[in-house]
């Protein structure tokens, strides 16, 4: 028999690369997706419709116009449709893993769960919601008069990236809670899709409970306002703005540790 | 539910099936199977009382501090209380939002069990409906009841009013039970639209999408741009939560109840003939190629 | 050596059920009852290197979940279990890197690529170097018959041609235990029997130890040198397929076609040794215990009077057998 315990693996990180090479090569089959695109871009258009006409109607909240609460907004849902696109495997896993019994699979590989399951799904046409939360928030910068610097780019560029492994790790801390509850699990919307609507609220008129709840337990102000704000001037000290990815990774890890104790669980009761 | 029959008729005797008996039964033991799942509404009831609140949030910013917040009319005859009130009936009524097709129903069209089902003599668009229908009433009933008490209890400004009159009120009571009736058609077009295999989930979700944007979930009709207010109230999804909340909240009067009823009614019956037609289609497509 | 060895292995489960009766629906939604369900209670075997195992017992007996605590999948409440030299559970990665599960009705290939790119993210998941990988696969696909199906994708594959890539897939990364869950399950009569053709094979030449589950009886009496049967999550027997047949299927049938019609039970009865007898027609069928009547007593009295056509003697069928047991063992 040959060695097999000498053998040498290949990255974490490039083992995700080869899942997602062969989902992008079945994806190609797939004839629908371009109305998967389209549908994407039908969300991202229509989720911020409510506030859009709101300003149309009363006009700006002091300070406060639109484009600022998009800009904000744009933050938020392009950090989410990162992690979407590349930590997907997580969104879906309650309803795709642990219900079918796929995660035996996983667990019967000599490799880390967790890269498995992040690769586990891909889907293309979630990148449409980066791309139009990009544009979007181009857009803002443009009607906001915020000259592009290099400063600037790289700000936002490492607040997405804190905001891409903030709901990363809402995505984990939801899977590793199904390994106990599936049909008790729709609350988690509160952090996914509902989170980003907080933005709509002016930082200043937020309620101290809802500001505590979106900057301290769920960091979602940490990674759209307050970067935003050093961007665009607002009055936020500049440390603020870099504090976005530092709590992205706490949260991350946070939720890593609660996947851990969700996946001893599953290995001390079955499925 | 073979089965049921078989039971029910002595051997050798011919079966004479009875559709709507049938789909009742259905209906009943979906209902009842959909009843026993209280975790997941009293999650989802805290996931609508938590997104109310949020709402409710930046309502209350904008009619107190916007730059037009004094300006007559500018809420086109809505108050803030109506505002808040209208948030908390939406989520109570969430249930009857269309945001997906049935789970079983979707997993046998994926599935392919759907060829076999459309080749029994069943009344299958009859079954789909009963289906989606006892899927929503269940979470109204669980979901919106606790979704309710929640916001009878809420303190000031955040809480839910009483409707404006006891007419008001019978009104809204009628035209709930006909929004449940539209609301169920659409799902159940909806489905037959997700017959065809090769769109993906793609169209429906965009046509589900478009019916939960129009029927006033994302932001009352009437704070819409005011060019597009006639369209507004005739549209089919206006029925869906729209014109029974105008009837609670007292922003239409009860002497207009009977057309609006009308309304959601005509709606209702057009998506039930487009999608028996539709599903008739669909039949005839698969007996010619053979399943 | 000893490859794998278990020792009062306990595990249950909770489930949660329903009230029964009328309106239960109704009071379902304000309370359910738990039950706690004893999957193994104390189980302890050990297995040998090389050794071909069958694995039975009917549904719901255990069998899979021994095969999950076998896999690290599932951690036993009790009980210590050694594969290798290691513990499934604890270390997980190491452990799974030298064992191969093949699940009859799970597939383990991507089913929209072509075989081969499932193949070489296996490679990739496992760390085969690529020169023992283009080895191994050049010798699997030899014997298995697939190398002109490489490149087609899994969706368009047969299943019985399917189940000869998962088989590989599962070998690709030479592990030195296989287990193999239902692996003939819905499979044709040819590709059962090159199946099975091929795991003796893969088990002569490279001594992998195989546990194999099913419920066809034909697998393990073409495979397996020995047989352990669990029921009720408790190991009912341990031992050869032979000391099992003499205990459960210890009669042989013996059918003979006359030329004129057949005599009736009762006379065939009569004949010595004979417990049990049919008869339609011109086709009469005796069971007996050949420990104590020995055929060639029964055959001549057959010769001598009647006028026998063709004869043939052959063991009791072994899902008859099985069935006894269970039945014995109040499965």
């Amino acid at each position: 028999m040959p060695q097999t315990a000498q053998r040498k693996k290949m990255n974490g990180f490039f083992l995700y690369w080869r899942y997602i090479r062969l989902h992008f090569l079945s994806g190609l089959q797939y004839k629908g997706w371009f109305l998967m695109v389209i549908q994407v871009i039908f969300v991202v258009i229509t989720d911020p419709i409510g506030t859009i006409f709101l300003f149309s109607r009363f006009g700006s909240i002091g300070a406060w116009s639109m484009e600022r609460i998009l800009l904000i907004y744009s933050m938020a849902i392009t950090s989410f449709g990162l992690s979407e696109s590349l930590a997907r495997g997580f969104d879906s896993f309650p309803w795709k893993m642990v219900q079918n019994g796929g995660f035996d699979l996983i667990l019967l590989r000599p490799r880390s769960t967790f890269v498995q399951v992040a690769a586990s799904v891909f889907h293309i046409h979630r990148l449409a919601r980066v791309a139009s939360g990009l544009i979007a928030i181009a857009w803002c910068l443009v009607r906001l008069d915020v000259a592009i610097t290099p400063w600037r780019l790289f700000l936002l560029l490492y607040a997405l990236a804190g905001g891409c492994l903030l709901y990363t790790g809402v995505f984990v801390l939801t899977s590793g809670l199904s390994f106990f509850t599936i049909k008790g699990l729709n609350w988690i919307y509160i952090l996914t899709n509902a989170s980003y609507q907080v933005t709509r609220c002016p930082m200043e008129y937020m309620p101290q409970a809802l500001r505590t709840i979106f900057v301290f337990l769920v960091p979602v102000m940490v990674v759209s306002y307050y970067p935003s704000s050093v961007i665009c001037g607002w009055g936020e000290p500049v440390w603020t703005g870099l504090l976005a990815l530092p709590a992205g990774f706490a949260f991350l890890g946070l939720s890593f540790f609660m996947w851990r104790v969700g996946v001893r669980h599953y290995k001390s009761t079955g499925s | 539910m073979n089965e049921q029959f078989r039971g029910e008729y002595p051997a050798g005797v011919m079966c004479r099936p009875r559709p709507l008996r049938a789909c009742l039964s259905i209906f009943r033991i979906k209902l009842l199977e959909s009843l026993q799942y209280r975790l997941a509404a009293f999650t989802g009831a805290a996931t609508g009382v938590f997104w109310a609140l949020i709402e409710i949030t930046v309502y209350i910013v904008f009619f107190t501090y916007a730059e037009n917040a004094s300006v007559p009319f500018i809420s086109n005859g809505l108050t803030l209380p109506q505002v808040i009130s209208y948030s908390w009936l939406g989520q109570v009524l969430f249930g009857l939002q269309v945001t997906a097709i049935e789970g079983d129903i979707l997993e046998k069209i994926t599935n392919g069990d759907v060829g076999l089902e459309l080749c029994r003599p069943l009344n299958l668009f009859g079954q789909w409906y009963a289906r989606t229908g006892a899927s929503h009433l269940s979470t109204v009933l669980l979901r919106g009841g606790m979704t309710l008490i929640a916001g009878l209890l809420m303190p000031e400004p955040y809480r839910l009013s009483a409707p404006v009159s006891w007419a008001g009120f019978l009104c809204f009571l009628c035209s709930i039970t006909s929004a449940f009736l539209l609301c169920t058609a659409f799902g159940t077009f909806a489905s037959v639209i997700r017959l065809n295999i090769a769109w993906g989930n793609g169209p429906m979700y965009i046509m589900l999408l478009l019916g939960s944007v129009l029927s006033g979930n994302y932001l009352p009709l009437q704070l819409w741009p005011q060019a597009l207010q006639p369209f507004l109230l005739v549209q089919p999804f206006a029925g869906y939560l729209d014109i029974p909340l105008r009837l609670y909240l007292g922003t239409m009067p009860t002497s207009q109840a009977f057309a609006a009823i009308a309304l959601q009614l005509i709606w209702t019956a057009v998506f039930v003939l487009a999608g028996v037609l539709l599903l008739k289609r669909r039949l005839a497509d698969i007996v010619v190629q053979g399943g | 050596m000893t490859q794998i060895s278990l020792q009062h292995i306990c595990k249950s489960f909770t489930v949660s059920q329903r009230p029964q009766g009328r309106a239960a629906a109704v009071r379902g939604i304000f309370h359910r009852e738990k039950r706690r369900i004893d999957a193994l209670k104390d189980l302890s075997f050990s297995i040998e290197e090389g050794e071909l195992v069958g694995y039975i017992g009917p549904n719901g007996a255990g069998k899979s979940t021994t095969i999950k605590i076998m896999g690290g999948i599932l951690t036993p409440e009790a009980g210590s279990c050694s594969i290798l030299g290691r513990v499934p559970w604890k270390q997980r990665t190491e452990h799974v890197a030298h064992i191969g599960v093949v699940f009859g009705q799970r597939s383990q290939l991507w089913w929209d690529v072509p075989v081969r790119d499932s193949f070489e993210l296996l490679r990739d998941i496992y760390g085969v170097p690529q020169e023992e990988y283009r080895r191994r696969l050049q010798e699997l696909s030899d014997i298995l018959g697939f190398s002109n199906l490489l490149h087609t994708p899994v969706r368009q594959l047969s299943l019985g041609q399917r189940m000869r890539c998962e088989v590989a897939a599962a070998l690709l990364h030479s592990p030195r235990i296989l287990f193999l869950d239902e692996p003939t399950i819905g499979l044709d009569a040819v590709s059962k029997l090159s199946l099975r053709e091929f795991l003796k094979e893969e088990n002569r030449r490279h001594g992998v130890t195989m546990i194999l589950t099913t419920h066809d009886m034909d697998d393990i009496e073409a495979l397996c040198s020995r047989v352990m049967t669990i029921g009720h999550g408790q190991l009912l027997y341990d031992g050869d397929l032979e000391t099992l047949k003499a205990r459960y299927a210890p009669l042989r049938r013996m059918r003979a076609t006359l030329l004129a019609d057949a005599p009736g039970d009762r006379e065939l009865l009569k004949l010595p040794g004979v417990r049990r007898a049919e008869n339609t027609g011109n086709l009469c069928t005796v069971w007996f215990n050949p420990y104590e009547t020995p055929a060639h007593l029964l055959m001549q009295h057959f010769m001598q009077n009647y006028p026998v056509k063709d004869i043939t003697v052959q063991e009791q069928d072994i899902d008859e057998m099985i069935a006894a047991m269970y039945q014995e063992m109040k499965l």
